[in-house]
């Protein structure tokens, strides 16, 4: 859409534009030590030069195959990628990890777009219900009243966001590559586009082709025989590192407690 | 053996997904780069786990096997590790310094980086919250002695 209103535009100046004013959005939006109208203002413009620099991203976009799948998608990406800036920009700890929460409602609803029915439901379970809540507890416990004098300042805030957004022009450009044709020097001679063009002709080549259907019945089914089949010392050892992690924090936590009281006991013996 | 997905190249979805992934990667790396809160910076790091997991479902998704989607879970289960043990640090932290400020173990910087100084700091707004008030109705009941000695507050 956007692309065909202004086709004089090529996609690498769209892209560089896309940096540019993610990087200008980002500095804008991050805490930066201003206060009162000019904080406002910044953050004012931060927002309207990501809603520009999304539109880009949107524009050099690929397009789906329906309307309603496409509608969908962006609905659940927005959603995501929104309120993932907003974690990063949060003043305020509690908000951004509400906003966090948020996010991962997005991510799960992308999950669910790209065929992960049993990871989007997952992520759901495990990060807002289980991780996220642990957050909130320590936030309510180790939190000071207010906003703290280190969440209304940032380290480097002109470096890290030109960091990250230099960083997301290099992934969308080596993702747009993805499109194009092999290079011929890759293909070594004829011989491998031989093979290529034999393997391609004896099995099919596309995903949804090759006997594995994500959108299967039993999509589930199949993912815990993958999992408990293939990968069974996998999760034996996971289960040993959560089993690790459990018994470490409470080490950390009693030992903790006894330096503490050792310390009070140090203070209040002279 | 040759992988047909080198020369396949992916669907629309997939690359969506993978430039979703990519933005979520990138804002959660600034987030971690710049915010000075350890939670808020454990939160980004979370962020940037969530890009990489909708890479790999992405990338399952092309190929047509279960491996993004076994490596997810298994992403799904450091990160609770992970979370456990890093916000028992956090905590420990906080119980020594009284504040969740990464600046305040700048003393464990390099020895060559120079320390960081907060100049001036930027006035808290000052506008009062508004909070929602209920119209008072009908007759204020007679106050329960006993159950106000019980508790001080509610």
């Amino acid at each position: 859409m956007i692309a065909s209103i202004l086709p004089s535009i090529s996609p690498g100046t769209l892209l560089a534009g896309g940096v540019t004013a993610t990087a200008a959005s980002l500095w804008l939006l991050l805490p930066g030590g201003r206060s009162g109208a000019a904080d406002r203002t910044a953050r004012w413009l931060g927002w309207l030069l990501g809603i520009v620099a999304l539109a880009g991203f949107i524009a050099t976009g690929h397009r789906l195959g329906s309307v309603g799948e496409e509608a969908v998608f962006l609905t659940v990406a927005l959603v995501a990628v929104i309120s993932g800036a907003a974690t990063v920009v949060s003043r305020s700890p509690v908000y951004a990890a509400i906003w966090f929460a948020m996010a991962l409602a997005g991510v799960s609803g992308v999950l669910l777009v790209l065929g992960g029915q049993f990871l989007g439901v997952a992520t759901i379970v495990v990060y807002a219900g289980a991780i996220l809540v642990m957050f909130l507890f320590v936030l309510m416990l180790a939190q000071p009243a207010g906003l703290a004098p280190y969440d209304r300042v940032s380290n480097e805030p002109l470096l890290a966001a030109v960091a990250g957004a230099v960083l997301l022009g290099i992934l969308s450009l080596s993702i747009g590559r993805l499109t194009a044709e092999p290079p011929a020097c890759c293909l070594m001679g004829g011989t491998k586009a031989a093979l290529l063009a034999d393997s391609a002709a004896a099995e099919p080549a596309t995903a949804a082709a090759s006997g594995i259907d994500m959108l299967a019945d039993n999509h589930v089914a199949r993912l815990g025989g993958e999992l408990f089949g293939r990968h069974l010392l996998a999760v034996e050892v996971a289960g040993v590192l959560l089993l690790v992690a459990l018994i470490g924090s409470i080490a950390i936590v009693s030992r903790g407690a006894a330096d503490a009281e050792s310390a009070a006991a140090r203070r209040a013996m002279p | 053996m040759i992988l047909l997905a080198d020369v396949v190249a992916p669907s629309p979805l997939v690359l969506d997904g993978l430039v979703v992934g990519a933005i979520l990667f990138a804002l959660g790396l600034v987030g971690i780069l710049a915010r000075r809160n350890l939670i808020v910076m454990f939160l980004c790091a979370e962020l940037m786990l969530q890009g990489i997991s909708v890479s790999l479902v992405s990338w399952s998704r092309h190929h047509g096997d279960w491996g993004g989607h076994v490596l997810v879970i298994f992403v799904l289960t450091v990160a609770a590790c992970e979370a456990a043990v890093a916000l028992v640090f956090v905590l420990q932290a906080f119980a020594r310094t009284g504040r969740l400020d990464s600046a305040a173990w700048q003393s464990l910087r390099e020895s060559n980086l120079s320390r960081t100084i907060d100049h001036e700091l930027p006035a808290i707004d000052t506008v009062p919250l508004k909070f929602p008030k209920l119209a008072p109705a009908g007759i204020e009941p007679a106050a329960d002695e006993d159950a106000a000695l019980e508790r001080e507050h509610v």
